[in-house]
């Protein structure tokens, strides 16, 4: 029965046309059903044929997988195409505009002031010292007299004091954070590294000055701490903060609770030196005020100074954060405006 | 303090340019802060002599004037009356550009040609204010620079003097300091005095009786003398140096002062009753009036000079009025004197009185001095006053050796500074310092200080000596010996606070950093609302302004200002946080002060979104931002109960943040009118926590417990409650009912018209997930009921069927 086989032909040649004018995936499957499926008009061939001879069997049922196979791979070929059509159709319409904003909050911002003291405290954490804090209303002993600053010294000119209203006298807002070193040698024995950050409070208001302001301290006292450890520390200190090129300077300076004493200027970052309104002219900025501790404080805590000797510096953190952010009025830091404040990274 | 150029120069033969000098001593402790050459802007300014002068014919104010400097004769209109032809001027030739700023330019003035201008101090920033133009004297060369002419081809530095160099607040201190860098030697000038005419103790007596307070008390007499001016060079120099010029006998003290760094009294002698000095507290308080008129409250510890009937200045701080030099003072007593800084700091505070004389006292003056000092102002004098110079001087405690010996080891410099320090290069920099130096055994030296060094009293002064004069530059750079730092628990709190920090940001709050004093006038204002209690309050004795009287109770004041000035700066949305400590009175310790986290948020709940996030933000969003932080930090479970005494927050809308059962914070809120009373126009939220809770505990790491192989079943349950219901605590107690249920939650709320007033709708959806097995539809159910008993027999609800 060569007609048969024709009848295969014929059906796959009508099924590969149905498939080509599919236009949906449905349509597709109801080719399929017609045509190739398990009761498709195929499949009723093949039983139409069972009662002939073998060789003519193997015959008719080779054309009729081959035609199976030609209209699977074209149904394949066809579904991929409408399922392709219609995921780009779909897309289509569902496009979003990405250039509307997303739906978090917009991040908020790091005070400057916080950012700077952060990083400061970091970067020594990472050399190795651990924070302490201490009180902001601080007693006169802390504060002045185990400082190596006595009542009716000079020395006490260098910072105006906020004192405390009545509450048994000899209560002042501390106008440095170095209080915390006294507190902590009471409180251990060497070898001790330690950074004490935190608010200050000076009588004093302009430009460049806050009547509350920020300071860290740090200091370490150990049996073989030298100026020479020191400048090596600051100097490291330095680089990270302003960058490893920017050159510095240690020079002689007095505070009553350091001796030796020193200030570290770094090259203006304004004029690199050249000379400017902000390092009035000199080509350097003071940047932080250090120094070997003075014997008598040693004396005020219980520690003998034969056998420990130290080391303590302290800076300002919003003179700092001026410098790196530009800024020339330090009120600003303490207005909150957020149009200020929103000018910083997060 | 200011110090000329050549005037150093005279004390030592410096090689220094005023330059390097700058540089030279900034590098060794005594920073100069500026070096200004004093002839800048005088540079096309020359001496010149008025020809001829004559009326401008179109004004009458001015006048026109033929000047000649010497070679060349110019047209100039002047606007000045007090010249004549004949006087020498200082002539700004056109292309001058003056100190103040002015530009000289030929240009015709009503009609008439001026080829420059004939100047005045004012102009040539010589003063403040000039009544006319300057007049030189007649000798003054023609065609001369003005600035040689009148001595200003000079230098002027500012030097910052530290509090413990008292020594260097004089010409000669600084010359030291240069000798001391350079190795260069001081010349002091020599004196030369004729004594003639009666003995000094035939005309006057001293007596110090409180010598502890004055050490010693030199002095020197003139008789015969004419009060009148100093000549310009001494007037120049002390204008320079900011002291006004008053006359020859007040100039030449206050020159001594400048100049040697001795602070110097000039008595009338014909005024001191008794023509006797002593010295002596005041022993009562008493009314005394000093120079400048006027009247001081002495106190009776406060130390005096008296004449044979009462006080006659205030020791070391200034004088009295009623001996002062006067036009007619024919014969004057120069007192030369050493007090004791401690005392005299104390009476200048106490009397609110600083004086050029107080404040080199009160840093200390070299006690070794005094006398030179006298026999220099009369030497000095006498190159420009006629006087005769008593006899003999009075000299108490001039035989008292004022040096001392400090012990030094060149190791302990070495082991203090960092690298190895020589016997001999110690010996060295004492050298160069004028310090006498001995042996002492084996590593020890025995060193002299000389009086004017009068700061060095320990070794460790003498190590700064070698550190700061072998030069900083020199210490070489090391590193500590690392050694485990010990633990602090600040550290952690370090840690919670930028954890926070970072949270918030996340969250949009921006970090806000506001003063810790705040106007108690204010709080008193709004007590009621603040719930603030002037007796709590923690005040400043000496408060910068009005605002800033009273440490903060809480942030929240400074929080709503921020609030109410970024409103007022058109911005819609505000979210801040701050950090900071609260300050109050405590029973145990007076007074506690505890590190707080605040923030507020006003305006939309989703700033600059485009789709749903317009509403306002409400107590949720308020109450999520302290939820979410705890949980962040660790610092859980937390507990919302109704605010119970927060009356700055509205009360139907503030909760109390519990934990552990103490209150660890709050939010809600801000009442309504506090929020008006700034004129903040829509509602804010506030929180406030205790930061310092959050920090103390360190949570334990989590333990782990298996992930559960079952699918969970969810249950929705509906329920209509008395309005009044907590919905919190349905929540905790469903969530206890069964260790099967992992979760209880609120999917939604719904009250209005259809379930009755007073009720409230809620949807609850429990998660049911057993650990080792699946749940039978039994047992769901069993579970179910049990929900729906507690939702009606303990809260009174009525379960909603539909």
């Amino acid at each position: 029965m060569t007609d048969a086989a024709g009848r295969v032909q014929e059906l796959s040649d009508a099924g590969l046309r149905a498939l080509e004018s599919a236009r949906t995936e449905s349509d597709l499957l109801e080719v399929k059903g017609r045509y190739f499926g398990k009761k498709g008009a195929i499949s009723e061939i093949l039983k139409t044929v069972a009662s002939l001879p073998v060789e003519e069997k193997k015959r008719i049922g080779a054309a009729a997988n081959e035609a199976r196979a030609a209209l699977e791979s074209a149904f394949d070929a066809k579904l991929s195409r409408i399922r392709e059509q219609e995921r780009v159709a779909r897309e289509g319409k569902e496009r979003v505009d990405v250039t509307l904003p997303g739906r978090a909050p917009a991040a908020g911002r790091r005070h400057p002031v916080s950012r700077t003291m952060g990083e400061i405290i970091a970067t020594f954490q990472r050399l190795g010292f651990s924070v302490r804090g201490g009180p902001e209303i601080e007693k006169d002993y802390y504060n002045f007299e185990a400082l190596n600053i006595p009542k009716d010294h000079p020395a006490r000119d260098m910072q105006d004091t906020f004192y405390i209203d009545g509450m048994g006298g000899d209560l002042v807002l501390r106008t440095h954070t170095s209080p915390i070193q006294i507190r902590t040698m009471e409180a251990m024995r060497p070898p001790v590294r330690v950074i004490a950050p935190g608010a200050v409070y000076r009588c004093d208001s302009d430009v460049t000055h806050s009547p509350m302001f920020h300071q860290v301290e740090g200091f370490a006292v150990d049996r073989s701490a030298t100026m020479a450890d020191l400048k090596g520390l600051l100097t490291e200190f330095c680089r990270m903060m302003f960058g490893p090129e920017l050159p510095l300077r240690f020079r002689p300076s007095y505070f009553p609770f350091t001796e030796p004493s020193a200030e570290v200027d770094i090259r203006c970052v304004i004029c690199r030196g050249a000379g400017c309104r902000v390092c009035k002219t000199s080509g350097w900025l003071e940047i932080l005020g250090c120094g070997m501790i003075d014997p008598s404080v040693f004396g005020f805590v219980g520690y003998d100074p034969e056998t420990y000797t130290g080391f303590a510096f302290g800076m300002g953190v919003e003179r700092i954060a001026m410098l790196r952010h530009g800024i020339s009025d330090i009120r600003l830091l303490f207005e909150n405006d957020l149009r200020f404040l929103s000018q910083f990274q997060p | 303090m200011k110090i000329i150029y050549s005037w150093l120069k005279e004390f030592i033969g410096t090689g220094l340019s005023a330059a390097q000098a700058q540089d030279a001593l900034t590098m060794a402790g005594v920073e100069v802060s500026s070096c200004r050459f004093l002839g800048e802007g005088m540079e096309d300014v020359v001496v010149a002599k008025i020809l001829a002068q004559g009326r401008h014919p179109n004004a009458d104010k001015l006048s026109l004037c033929r000047v000649t400097d010497g070679s060349a004769e110019y047209g100039i209109v002047c606007g000045a009356k007090n010249m004549k032809p004949g006087d020498v001027v200082a002539l700004a030739r056109t292309g001058a550009k003056l100190p103040n700023g002015v530009e000289i330019r030929k240009a015709k003035i009503r009609g008439e040609v001026s080829e420059g201008m004939l100047c005045s101090e004012m102009e040539l920033g010589l003063s403040e204010e000039s009544a006319g133009i300057l007049i030189l004297p007649a000798e003054t060369p023609l065609g001369k620079p003005l600035a040689d002419a009148i001595g200003l081809s000079d230098w002027l530095l500012e030097v910052e003097i530290t509090p413990n160099r008292g020594d260097c607040l004089s010409v000669l201190g600084v010359a030291r300091e240069i000798a001391a860098i350079t190795g260069e030697k001081i010349r002091l000038p020599a004196i030369s005095l004729r004594e003639s005419g009666p003995t000094i103790a035939s005309l006057a007596t001293v007596t110090v009786t409180d010598w502890g307070l004055c050490p010693r008390y030199s002095a020197r007499a003139i008789t015969g003398v004419k009060i009148a001016p100093s000549p310009d060079w001494m007037q120049r120099r002390l204008s320079l140096c900011g002291i006004r010029p008053i006359n020859n006998i007040v100039d030449i003290t206050n020159y001594l002062l400048l100049e040697v760094g001795q602070p110097m009294h000039a008595f009338d002698l014909d005024r001191l009753a008794g023509r006797s000095i002593d010295v002596r507290r005041s022993g009562v308080p008493r009314k005394f009036v000093t120079l400048d008129g006027a009247e001081r409250d002495i106190l009776p510890e406060m130390l005096l000079i008296w004449d044979g009937e009462g006080p006659v200045a205030v020791a070391g701080v200034m004088g009295g009025q009623n001996t002062e030099v006067l036009p007619d003072t024919g014969r004057v007593l120069f007192e030369s004197a050493h007090f004791s800084p401690a005392s005299i700091r104390w009476t200048s505070r106490r009397l609110g009185l600083s004086s050029e004389s107080s404040y080199r006292f009160e840093r200390g003056v070299n006690p070794g001095m005094t006398m030179y000092a006298a026999d220099r102002a009369v030497s000095l004098l006498s190159r420009f006053a006629s006087f005769e110079t008593a006899r003999g001087t009075i000299d108490v405690g001039g035989e008292r050796d004022f040096s001392r010996t400090v012990g030094f080891r060149p190791a302990r410099a070495g082991r203090i500074i960092g690298r190895d320090c020589t016997e001999t290069e110690c010996k060295a920099v004492f050298s160069r310092l004028d310090f006498p130096v001995e042996g002492d055994g084996p590593g020890r030296l025995s060193v002299t200080v000389p009086p004017h060094r009068f700061d060095i009293e320990r070794e460790i002064d003498l190590v700064e000596e070698v550190a700061r004069l072998t030069g900083y530059d020199k210490i070489p750079v090391t590193y500590p010996e690392s050694g485990a730092p010990e633990f602090s628990p600040d550290d952690r709190f370090a840690k919670v606070l930028e954890d926070a920090s970072e949270f918030l940001r996340g969250q949009g709050f921006t970090q806000a950093i506001n003063f810790a004093f705040v106007s108690e006038k204010e709080w008193e204002r709004h007590k009621a609302l603040l719930g603030f209690d002037a007796s709590d309050a923690i005040r400043l004795s000496n408060p910068i302004s009005d605002d800033t009287t009273m440490m903060r109770p809480s942030l929240l004041m400074g929080m709503l200002h921020n609030v109410a000035s970024n409103v007022r700066r058109f911005i819609e949305d505000v979210r801040l946080f701050e950090v900071g400590k609260a300050f109050g009175k405590s029973l145990a310790d007076g007074h506690y002060e505890e590190p707080r986290l605040a923030f507020v948020l006003y305006g939309n709940r989703l700033p600059g979104d485009w789709g749903g996030g317009q509403a306002a933000v409400d107590f949720y969003d308020a109450k999520g931002v302290a939820e979410s932080l705890h949980g962040f930090l660790g610092a859980i479970p937390v507990h919302f109960v109704p605010a119970s005494s927060r009356p700055y927050l509205e009360s139907g809308k503030s909760a109390d943040i519990l934990k552990d059962g103490q209150t660890i914070g709050w939010v809600g809120a801000v009442r309504r009118e506090l929020v008006s009373a700034l004129d903040i126009p829509g509602a804010v939220f506030y929180g406030e926590i205790r930061i310092g809770a959050a920090a103390a505990v360190t949570p334990p790491p989590a333990q782990y417990r298996p992930v559960p192989k079952f699918p969970p079943v969810s249950r929705d349950v509906a329920c209509i409650l008395p309005a009044h219901v907590p919905v919190g605590d349905v929540l905790a107690m469903v969530s206890e009912l069964s260790p099967e249920i992992e979760s209880a939650s609120v999917f939604d709320i719904y009250m209005g018209e259809k379930i009755g007033e007073g009720n409230k709708s809620v949807a609850f959806r429990v998660k049911i997930q057993p650990s080792d097995r699946t749940l039978t539809d039994a047992e769901v159910h069993s579970i179910h009921t049990k929900i729906v008993k507690l939702l009606e027999n303990r809260f009174g609800g009525k379960i909603r069927t539909s």
